[in-house]
């Protein structure tokens, strides 16, 4: 028999540990499920395994380190969690099908809740496909679980994350070579009105400030620059770009690393069919949600920055905010609490949009200006391929796949989406809603043909 | 008023494999055509599908077509141009690995025996391993064609249309047929287009296809809808010459020239006919996979990155419908019930020659439309 579980979570972030922790204040029968080795997510990634070794860490600040007690809380709650297990596939009777060590599982939910999180826009520059080449999110994760980075690294793009990694990266007492900001100058007037707002969260605006400024002085620091370009043969060598002053720059390194702010990762919540809309703002595709979180599918329950990038402390709040959802649709009740959650979470996210435009990718990150440059790194397809492959006549991503294998490699179109669909968006004159996006579908995530035979129905114990 | 916007000898609905080879032999012979698609050519099963070239293990009555079907493979670039690169023919080996897939096979070997086929030949397992030297489970013989093997579907459907076209054939895609009635010895459609006059249509719906039929006044046929999976892995060094099937199961196994195995045959989810979409329900792929593992342990460590499905119109006797409608100018060509790429070609001949009111060479007897 199929295990029965009353919640199934996915994702051991900020938004699955808290949902998590609610949900064994409720009783429910949860079961938590994530890819990596331990708890945390993105953010707090490594936070039990750093959490002795404190004073070593000290390019980590009190943000981090707030998330020691949220997975210290969600560790010793009475919920069972599996760490390494890879959900491949979601059914809209709320199986959800997963491997574990090399072998695959199923269990039976009531309700899910999809916390997978965020992951880095992709940024189909001329160059990133170089050795070398990586995202600050990388290069902060191998900072947070290894200690490690690079002497003499560039940092281009731009984005909340890009200072941030800065920041530890000098704290951590590495050297930087040059920054370089792909951020405009001038604000533009929606960034200026949404800049009110954002006043509500003071304490992360001023910390944003002070960041940026520290990296102006103590860095050497380029900003409003356009046009970047890596250059390398085999490897990453140097870095080209226009500057404020519309010259041409060259800094030679042989690490760089890109980044250009993140967006929800669609892939689980595209292929389990849950409906989607465009987000202009963010320049992303979000999962329709209602206030509390629950999709287009009943039952199922998406939070945290899955459902749209609002941070950290705002993922908190939505876990707990769809627990208490359940827990009152099981007695067919709302209360008023639940009510007063929601409306406590938009403090939360009161600078957001502020930071959207501010952030705003450039034109150019989105769609390469270099006619060579990478845009399917599975399928090794230039943007000329592409564009070829799009005048042959194509109304969408999902008929490019035939015509040039764009999108049919291991990643899904993680890494081309959205930049193909804007291509074809632009091609046609149409916005990328209405050009739509890839046809996603399970395996979410590649699995073996032995580990999906290993699929049986009366066995779904996994190793704890 | 309505005006009609154009006035066309004949329509062919449907922009799969057998509307855009039908629309091409009619071309070819000099008719006015068009096809109108509701989507794009080859958005459903003609694109997506296995790709089989398979004449081998078909239905007694399906053979002549499918042996004729052979004939226009083998010479596809007469037709198609260098569409026809799109095919790899190689052969087709279906194994027995049981008792039961033995017994199978001894039977089908008399049947075809009594009834003068000798396309498909018995091999003993020794010649089966010797054929497959990286085979890890022991056969007990099996059938092979020589010749058979597989194609990218969606560029044979485009080598079709785009010869249809050459010919003169207008292609009219996005574009939904609502309706179709006849009226004073003129077919009348209504689509998302406006209003379509012609002497003929052609019928190649698809999955969509009896219901179409249905509402243009034809009698019920009994078409379902399945959605058949299909599984594609990673990138592998080549150690599989051919396109495999076991006798008894639902596989069929090949490596494509980049190196991927697909993993398929008729395992099949549910199809939403109205939203144009088939679900893809993985575990129940896991007897194939299972299968594929025993067959062939290098393949057993492949990832499976990604899968799919098609939406197909299955009959209850897994035949298709061939043949003239009740109503005058009316034909149609579905129901081909997960085995109909292959035969596509020859399809289109025939349902040309019918249009043209001659008699087709191959007998069409098995697939009439009022069989039921
Ligand atoms: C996953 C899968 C694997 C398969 N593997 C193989 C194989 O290996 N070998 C093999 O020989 N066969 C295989 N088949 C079967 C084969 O693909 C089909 O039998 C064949 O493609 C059917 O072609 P068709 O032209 O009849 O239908 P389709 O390709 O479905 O074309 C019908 C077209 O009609 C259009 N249409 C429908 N209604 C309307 C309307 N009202 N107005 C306008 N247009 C309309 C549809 O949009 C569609 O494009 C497989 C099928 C699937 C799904």
């Amino acid at each position: 028999m199929k295990k029965d579980f009353d919640l199934v979570i996915i994702g051991a972030g900020p938004a699955g540990m808290s949902a998590a922790i609610q949900a064994s204040k409720f009783d429910m029968k949860t079961l938590v499920l994530d890819d990596q080795l331990a708890v945390g997510g993105q953010v707090y990634r490594h936070i039990m395994q750093n959490s002795n070794k404190k004073k070593d860490l000290s390019f980590l600040d009190g943000d981090y380190w707030s998330g020691h007690n949220l997975a210290d809380k969600f560790l010793c709650s009475s919920i069972q969690f599996l760490p390494e297990s890879r959900v491949w596939q979601i059914t809209k009777n709320k199986e959800v099908f997963f491997t574990q060590k090399g072998k695959a599982h199923c269990v039976q939910a009531k309700s899910i809740l999809i916390a997978t999180g965020a992951m880095e826009r992709p940024m189909p520059v001329k160059g990133w496909t170089l050795p070398g080449v990586m995202t600050v999110g990388g290069a902060q994760i191998l900072l947070k679980t290894a200690c490690s980075g690079a002497d003499g690294a560039v940092f281009a793009g731009s984005g909340p994350l890009f200072y941030l990694t800065i920041q530890q990266y000098l704290r951590a007492g590495f050297e930087i070579k040059a920054v370089i900001d792909t951020r405009p100058k001038k604000m533009s007037l929606v960034a200026y009105i949404w800049a009110f707002p954002s006043l509500l969260q003071l304490r992360l605006l001023l910390k944003g400030i002070r960041w940026h400024s520290e990296i102006r002085k103590k860095l050497f620091y380029f900003s409003d620059v356009k046009s970047v370009r890596i250059i390398g043969k085999d490897v990453a060598e140097s870095l080209c770009f226009t500057d404020a002053e519309g010259r041409e720059q060259r800094i030679s390194a042989n690490h760089i690393f890109i980044h250009q702010g993140v967006i929800p990762n669609i892939n689980l919540t595209m292929a389990t069919e849950l409906k989607h809309r465009w987000c202009r703002r963010q320049l992303c595709w979000k999962p329709k949600i209602d206030m509390f979180g629950e999709s287009s599918i009943e039952g199922i329950f998406v939070v945290g920055d899955s459902m749209g990038i609002w941070g950290a402390e705002a993922a908190v709040f939505s876990g707990k905010i769809a627990i208490q959802r359940i827990a009152e649709k099981a007695k067919r009740s709302v209360a008023i609490k639940t009510l007063i959650s929601c409306l406590y979470r938009w403090r939360q996210l009161a600078i957001r949009p502020f930071l959207d435009y501010l952030f705003k990718p450039p034109e150019d990150w989105l769609v390469p200006e270099d006619d060579t440059a990478i845009i399917c790194r599975c399928e090794s397809l230039s943007k000329t391929d592409i564009s070829n492959a799009i005048k042959l006549g194509v109304s969408g991503p999902n008929q490019l796949k035939s015509f040039c294998r764009a999108g049919m490699g291991r990643c899904q179109g993680r890494l081309c989406g959205l930049t193909i669909q804007k291509m074809i968006a632009n091609h046609h004159g149409q916005s990328e809603e209405k050009i739509g996006y890839y046809r996603l579908r399970p395996p979410i995530r590649p699995l073996t043909v032995f580990e999906l035979a290993t699929l049986s129905n009366d066995d779904s114990t996994a190793e704890k | 008023m309505m005006i009609p916007r154009r006035r066309n000898k004949v329509i062919v609905i449907g922009g799969g494999i057998h509307g855009c080879a039908t629309a091409y032999f009619l071309a070819k012979r000099g008719q006015i055509v068009s096809i109108i698609e509701r989507d794009h050519i080859a958005r459903h099963a003609s694109g997506v599908n296995a790709g089989g070239v398979r004449s081998l293990g078909r239905d007694l009555a399906e053979i002549p077509l499918s042996l004729a079907s052979m004939d226009i493979w083998n010479n596809l670039h007469d037709e198609i141009g260098s569409y026809a690169k799109a095919f790899h023919p190689s052969f087709y080996l279906k194994v027995a690995i049981d008792e039961e897939g033995y017994a199978f096979g001894s039977a089908r070997a008399e049947e075809l025996e009594r009834a003068g086929y000798n396309h498909e030949i018995w091999l003993e397992s020794s010649d089966v391993q010797s054929r497959l030297p990286k085979l890890t489970t022991p056969t007990y013989g099996g059938f092979l064609v020589e010749g058979d093997g597989w194609a990218i579907p969606w560029q044979i459907v485009r080598g079709f249309a785009q010869g249809a076209r050459q010919h003169g054939a207008e292609i009219i895609e996005q574009c939904n047929v609502f309706s179709l009635e006849l009226k004073q010895n003129c077919w009348r459609l209504k689509t998302e287009k406006g209003f379509f006059e012609a002497d003929y249509i052609v019928n190649c719906a698809g999955a969509w296809a009896a219901e179409l039929a249905f509402q243009s006044g034809e009698p019920r046929m009994p078409l379902a809808a399945y959605a058949p999976m299909l599984a594609v892995t990673e990138r592998k060094p080549p150690i599989l010459p051919a396109v495999i099937g076991v006798l008894g199961h639902t596989l069929s196994l090949k490596q494509i020239d980049t190196g991927q195995f697909v993993i398929g045959g008729g395992v099949r989810a549910a199809a939403n006919l109205g939203e144009n979409s088939g679900e893809v329900v993985l575990p129940e792929l896991v007897k194939s996979m299972r299968l594929v593992a025993k067959l062939f342990s290098d393949i057993a460590y492949a990832q499976i990155i990604r899968c799919w499905s098609g939406i197909e119109g299955y009959m209850p006797d897994n035949l298709p419908i061939i043949g003239h409608g009740k109503q005058p100018g009316l034909i149609h060509g579905f129901g081909f019930s997960a085995h109909g790429f292959q035969l596509g070609p020859a399809v289109g001949k025939a349902l040309a020659d019918l249009v043209m009111d001659q008699q087709p060479r191959i007998p069409l007897d098995a697939f009439r439309p009022d069989r039921f």
